[in-house]
């Protein structure tokens, strides 16, 4: 039994014969459709924020800087290249690009930041769907909370309100002793 | 045999006055509305009707009625029924009766809601903290909506876990955290007699992020899928599906034939390569290298292939509210080509290793549970059906298309490691044959994605299970405003099984240890490390590599 067990394991490790990959010195093409970096096209872009509303990571943030500029961010360090974004555009401008070998060095490589020109109109002077149509307003109705940016770049303490005694507390409370007491 | 209306109706004639109402929005669904004081008994009663236990789920809904609720869910596997038994108490004394003395698994549950919602259980037998931090402050419960999400309260030095007290002329050996057994950081505390062990406790939850607060706080019914297939990193398909699943009841969707077949075989392919990976780390545990190097390269196709058709090859994001992302038909031929090499591969590796007595010396007989003792831990998926108890939710609770395919679910009773590692590899057969099935029986022309607009209903409950290679995952879902839930509760099968180990260890040898926790396929790692703990002096000392080895070799101290 425990021989006969020995020489079929023996056909088992021989047969297939070497199947690693020379990975790092020869590439490995991906699959088409592979869910890549994805890229965002300025041309077609529109910033209609779909893609920030839609973001399980809640990678991208879309912001006015001003009636006619609008900028959008994307924080490709904690992407997960679910490829939703590129789902959702309605004007394709999101591709999600074979490439994945992205490790660097500097967290800005992997970021991708846009401004993007709004029209105005020649009448009022206004963006057109500004207002309380806006797109970025419209973003809250349906639950979308921002995740600053700006606060992510220290570790958050707290970012929400809280209440204070409560806080207080975790100052004095009685910890659970140490080990050997 | 107790159909829904028999649970109605004995449940009405022993609790007259403590029942509340019944709610009963499917006729596989039913909730039960009781009084706190007859909690206890009703569970009793309901599990004495045959019904396994699943997990508890308590919510914050001090906002709505200074209350917080407490649920306690039921499977009646043989009828098809999912029994949960709703309660509430009040915020200001949140004192309920304990069901752990009678349903032991139900002890993590209740020490999970004394954590995070400061409930209090009268007569729990081991009343401490279990997912928290040792220094987390007292009296701040996390999942409570007045906390945010992102709390941060000061770290504190030099507190640890007050293990349970070894057993009398016992030596406690610490495995982990990062030890041996485990990729994630979980720390088992074995207290061995000599070479046998005696006793264990068990501190883990080191890496509990709290997905579910987040996501009931900060993200919107539709990118939760993607964030639940990221609780595991090997069945994510089952918590997307399962979380899917749980909002479609809720919303009253009925998602296309075809997402539904599509579906299955998602969490097939799962299933098959979550299988040949605890093979091998099987094999690594029990130092058979050739059965790991083997089982994984026949693994990688089936990777491959997930890539090919997701565009990735784990953390599929196939799955969504409504159905699924991507069309599976056009890889036709090459699903097939690559279930026809598994196949014949994994017949090789199995005749290969079934008669070796290497591999019987090492889990024949280790890990011992009775069949008994595995119904009352309500221990789940190849765990227990290596322990005889015939369970599985694809065929008890059909969802998706399952009741639509012909499967067999292996049963054995040798209740051993052995019967796990059996039951693992013959449901690798199954799934290859579910995916046949599936390939040839798909509707082609049917929509992926059903649309649907309306916002869903605030405060409807749902339940559902999906059958994950490790067992079963159940998720309960409270729908809430804000077009997001109100509370998501997530049970993995690893956390029923995980509270059997101490169970499973008993009165074993120290070095099967290991392959035991292995056997109910948690993560694993290779690190290195052993502190010894004097317990009669309190000293601990950490040893390095070489101190262990020379240690090992001289056969003393």
């Amino acid at each position: 039994m425990w021989l006969t067990s020995k020489i079929k394991q023996l056909f088992v490790v021989t047969k297939p014969g070497t199947v690693t990959l020379a990975y790092p010195f020869a590439p490995r093409p991906v699959p088409e459709n592979f869910r890549g970096q994805p890229y965002w096209d300025h041309h077609k872009c529109i910033g209609c924020g779909g893609c920030a509303n839609h973001c399980p990571a809640r990678t991208i943030l879309v912001r006015d800087l001003c009636n006619e500029i609008r900028v959008m961010v994307y924080d490709g360090s904690r992407c997960t290249y679910c490829g939703r974004c590129a789902d959702l555009c309605p004007e394709k401008a999101i591709t999600m690009t074979p490439q994945y070998e992205l490790a660097t060095n500097d967290k800005r490589d992997v970021n991708e930041t846009m401004e993007l020109f709004m029209l105005t109109c020649q009448r009022c002077g206004r963006c057109f769907d500004h207002e309380i149509k806006n797109a970025i307003d419209r973003l809250t109705y349906l639950g979308y909370r921002y995740d600053n940016l700006e606060v992510r770049a220290v570790i958050p303490v707290s970012t929400q309100v809280f209440d204070k005694d409560m806080y207080e507390k975790t100052m004095t409370y009685k910890r659970p002793g140490k080990i050997g007491e | 045999m107790p159909s829904i209306d028999q649970i109605k109706s004995e449940l009405t004639a022993r609790f007259k006055g403590a029942l509340k109402g019944f709610d009963t929005p499917l006729p596989t669904r039913l909730f039960v509305d009781v009084d706190k004081n007859s909690v206890r008994s009703m569970c009793n009663v309901v599990v004495g009707m045959g019904a396994r236990y699943l997990v508890s789920i308590g919510y914050d809904n001090i906002a709505r009625d200074n209350t917080l609720g407490l649920v306690h869910t039921f499977s009646f596997d043989n009828d098809n029924v999912f029994c949960c038994v709703r309660t509430k108490v009040t915020a200001d004394n949140p004192v309920c009766d304990s069901i752990t003395p009678d349903i032991p698994n139900a002890g993590w549950s209740e020490r999970e809601y004394m954590d995070l919602l400061g409930m209090k259980f009268e007569g729990h037998p081991k009343p401490k903290r279990l997912i928290l931090a040792d220094d987390w402050p007292a009296g701040i419960y996390p999942l409570r909506k007045e906390v945010p999400w992102n709390l941060m309260p000061p770290a504190a030095e030099d507190v640890a876990y007050q293990l349970d007290e070894a057993p009398e002329g016992c030596t406690t050996v610490p495995i982990g955290p990062f030890h041996p057994t485990l990729h994630e950081p979980a720390h088992f505390a074995v207290y061995v007699d000599g070479e046998t062990i005696k006793g264990c406790d068990y501190r883990g939850f080191m890496t509990h992020r709290g997905i579910e607060k987040l996501c009931t706080t900060q993200v919107t019914y539709n990118e939760v899928p993607f964030i639940a297939e990221r609780i595991c990193g090997i069945c994510g398909s089952v918590h997307a599906t399962s979380y899917s699943q749980a909002v479609e009841l809720a919303a009253g969707i009925t998602i296309s034939r075809k997402a539904e077949y599509i579906r299955t075989f998602m969490l097939e392919l799962e299933r098959i390569h979550s299988h040949l990976l605890w093979l091998g780390v099987a094999g690594h545990l029990i130092g058979f290298d050739t059965v790991f190097m083997h089982s994984w390269r026949v693994r990688e196709p089936v990777m491959w292939l997930a890539e090919k058709i997701t565009g990735n090859r784990k953390t599929y994001g196939m799955i969504i509210i409504g159905g699924v992302r991507r069309d599976i038909l056009q890889h036709k031929d090459d699903i097939l080509n690559v279930m026809n090499t598994v196949e014949k591969e994994l017949i090789a590796i199995k005749n290969a290793i079934v008669g070796d007595t290497v591999i019987h010396r090492r889990t024949k007989g280790v890990g011992y549970v009775s069949t008994e003792d595995t119904v009352k831990w309500s221990l789940v998926g190849p765990v227990a059906r290596a322990r005889g108890v015939n369970i599985d939710t694809r065929r008890d609770h059909p969802y998706a298309a399952y009741d639509a395919v012909k499967f067999d679910v292996p049963v054995v009773d040798t209740c051993d490691v052995w019967g796990t590692l059996l039951v693992r590899i013959l449901e690798t057969f199954e799934s290859i044959k579910i995916i046949r099935q599936v390939l040839n029986d798909m509707p082609v022309d049917e929509p992926l994605l059903y649309e649907f607009d309306e916002p869903i209903k605030p405060l409807i409950h749902s339940i559902t299970a999906v059958e994950a290679p490790r067992g079963e995952v159940v998720h309960y879902l409270i729908t809430g405003e804000e077009n997001r839930a109100d509370r998501w509760r997530v049970r993995a099968p690893t956390y029923p099984n995980l509270q059997g180990v101490p169970l499973m260890l008993l009165n074993n040898q120290l070095a099967d240890a290991p392959i035991i926790i292995g056997s109910i396929d948690p993560c694993f790692s290779c690190t290195d490390r052993m502190a010894l703990v004097d317990l009669t002096t309190g000293k601990h000392e950490v040893l390095t590599g070489e101190q262990l080895e020379k240690l090992s070799r001289s056969k003393k101290g």
